[in-house]
């Protein structure tokens, strides 16, 4: 396989000094009067091309620092980047920065265009294409100050990704626009990286971390935490963030039953119902009976079929399991009112006694985007004919 | 090597060039964006600036300069000194904020520095240097077409270089400490007094001449009143001001640049 970013021993210091009369004493005397910050701290990964390394951890934790610092807007304090040669490299850390407001949307691709090292042939060229994707024909010769932010964001979106790059960093960008944009955005970036793009994604998104990255580096305090396949590093995460969340609060267990939004203008679809069956009385309502049943209902515009997720979680503990439609090959039933439903039934649910919470997802065709969630809006309690101490009752075989 | 760190600068800046032009053209266009005359803005400030000084010492007051003076209207010998503060004071004002003004762009996209700067003291020459050019063809013929206007462009070139590092240097400072911008400002207001822009170094008290050499626009305002005032060759002295200014801040910018490169982007 072809190397195509490696980084070595990768730190990044920055200067605290008590006041801005000390930064300028240092930089005219050449003296140390500062403290020092290690943002990021002796990092070292490689990727091959084609592969995708997802940068996840608390905030602070040097996550932009780290894409910056390999995008090239900050310059590290010790260590090597090595971008594979002349490639292209492209950042999208935050869009729609450079855009002037009194020049037009097509005049604003030219200079932005300069910036990320496009040549005005190659803008001339590609500027079609740009302007056909961001959608915005009728707009493209007015002033980008009578854009909406939405508007600004996409015709950025749609340059910077205007040339395949070699190297793609992207900070938390994937929540442009509306949710019919986003999920051009990420089919966008889905169809780079199976032609060969090396991709650095770092985003709060567990969901698209998962279907895009093979692999995953967890930051803390500038040092890594946990290096390796994505399922790892994000079970080992979530194990911190749950202990996090537990320790923040005690009534973390009394989270709103639901966090169910309404359909607002720009939105694809929204979940409308999830019922979870057969519960007796209770608070939370006890699970009466074996087999666990989750109904999901949604609504979604125009005639796309959609695709639903389910998460079964301990309410305070560990996630068990994430099953998925478009996982599992199946395709929602859409009824007579257009409502589109799916169920799914866990037999002989085999966990053992306790408190667990569901959450419901909506997804687009692909299951690329999550148009909607209810996240742990469901709780009950199982009562489990195991004695024994555990989590489930895996299936098993005695010899 | 001595300068390294400035070389490697200059290196960094001829790479970028084409990006240069492309940024000094829009930020040119942007000054006069939404205005009805356009580009006549950028030019009829200092135009207007030139023919008010004209009109008001030399047709209505008729003010004349004492002996020791390269002239004896007033007018004539304050446009020689003045067209070059004003294109000074912009320079240096534009290129002092350059960086901080560029903060979310360097933040975002991994560009040298050093563009801004240069493009704050390119837009000016755009500006100047065909007004300075207006200027040798109005002045020219007081001195019949002095052959030592051939040594304008060399003036004009170190100039520019001086005024590059000024604007570059102060840029870098400005970002460490916003003071600056204060400071500086308050120097720009009064440094016309403290040059021979406004009187003639003969007018100056004998022991403070010395106070003139001080203000880094002395020795171009003196070789470009010799060139069009008198059409002489600039003294020794213009040269060696020149010169020693250029160095000094050859030496402090370089010496900026290594101690800021890691952290500058941060400070914007």
């Amino acid at each position: 396989m072809e190397r195509a970013l490696s980084v070595a021993g990768l730190s990044k210091l920055y200067k605290l000094y008590d006041s801005p009369r000390a930064r300028l004493r240092a930089l005219l005397t050449g003296r140390q009067t500062h403290r020092p910050h290690w943002a990021l701290k002796d990092v070292s990964f490689t990727l091959e091309r084609g592969q995708c390394l997802a940068v996840i951890g608390d905030n602070g934790a040097g996550k932009s620092t780290l894409l910056k610092l390999v995008a090239g807007t900050l310059q590290p304090t010790a260590g090597r980047i090595d971008r594979g040669g002349q490639g292209r490299v492209t950042a999208i850390l935050e869009l729609g920065a450079g855009f002037h407001p009194e020049f037009s949307g097509r005049e604003n691709l030219r200079f932005a265009g300069a910036l990320i090292g496009l040549g005005e042939d190659e803008v001339s060229r590609l500027e079609a294409e740009i302007i056909g994707f961001a959608e915005l024909e009728e707009s493209i010769d007015r002033p980008v100050k009578t854009y909406s932010s939405g508007m600004a964001v996409r015709l950025a979106f749609s340059l910077v990704t205007a040339v395949e790059p070699d190297i793609l960093i992207i900070d938390e960008a994937l929540a442009v626009g509306d949710q019919h944009f986003q999920k051009k955005c990420i089919e966008r970036i889905a169809a780079f990286r199976r032609n060969g793009c090396t991709i650095l994604f770092c985003s709060h998104s567990q969901y698209h971390i998962r279907q895009l990255c093979d692999a995953a580096i967890w930051l803390d305090g500038g040092s890594v935490r946990l290096l390796g396949p994505t399922e790892m590093v994000l079970a080992g995460y979530e194990t911190h963030v749950r202990a996090l969340d537990a320790q923040r609060s005690a009534s973390a267990a009394a989270v709103s039953a639901s966090t169910r939004k309404p359909l607002e203008a720009g939105r694809r679809g929204a979940i409308t119902s999830v019922t979870v069956t057969p519960l007796a009385g209770g608070d939370p309502p006890v699970l009466a009976g074996r087999d666990l049943t989750v109904s999901i209902a949604a609504s979604v515009s125009g005639d796309e079929q959609p695709n639903f997720g389910v998460m079964l979680e301990q309410a305070r503990g560990v996630g068990i399991t994430v099953v998925a439609t478009h996982v599992d090959g199946v395709a929602p039933r859409r009824g007579d009112d257009g409502t589109w439903t799916a169920t799914v039934t866990f037999p002989e649910l085999p966990l053992h006694s306790g408190e667990y919470v569901v959450s419901a997802y909506l997804a687009d065709s692909l299951g690329m985007v999550i148009y909607d969630e209810w996240h742990q809006c469901r709780r009950f309690v199982y009562t489990s004919p195991a004695r024994l101490p555990g989590l489930v009752t895996l299936r098993h075989v005695w010899a | 090597m001595v300068i390294a760190s400035l070389r490697a600068e200059l290196v960094g800046l001829w790479r970028a060039r084409a990006l240069l032009l492309m940024m000094a053209r829009r930020e040119l266009a942007a000054r006069h964006a939404g205005s009805a005359l356009g580009v006549f803005w950028l030019y009829a400030q200092p135009l207007l600036t030139i023919a008010a000084f004209y009109l008001v010492f030399d047709v209505v007051f008729q003010m004349r300069l004492g002996s020791g003076a390269p002239t004896r209207a007033a007018g004539i010998y304050l446009i020689v000194g003045m067209v070059p503060w004003i294109a000074f004071t912009e320079s240096t004002s534009r290129g002092m904020m350059s960086l901080l003004e560029a903060g979310g762009l360097l933040q975002k996209n991994p560009l040298p520095p050093v563009l801004f700067p240069a493009r704050a003291l390119m837009t000016s020459a755009v500006i100047y240097l065909p007004l300075t050019l207006l200027l040798v063809a109005a002045y020219a013929p007081l001195h019949r077409f002095s052959a030592a206007l051939l040594l304008l462009p060399v003036l004009l070139f170190l100039t520019l270089v001086l005024w590059f590092l000024i604007a570059y240097a102060l840029a870098i400072l400005a970002a460490a400490l916003r003071d600056v911008v204060q400071i500086v400002g308050f120097f720009l207001g009064v440094g016309a007094f403290l040059s021979p822009v406004l009187f003639p170094p003969a007018m100056f008290p004998q022991g403070l001449a010395w106070v003139l050499w001080l203000n880094p626009i002395t020795p171009s305002v003196l070789g470009f009143q010799s060139l069009l005032l008198s059409g002489d060759v600039p003294g020794a002295e213009v040269w060696i001001g020149l010169a020693c200014w250029t160095v000094a801040l050859a030496v402090l910018l370089d010496r900026l640049v290594m101690r800021s490169r890691e952290q500058l982007v941060d400070w914007l």
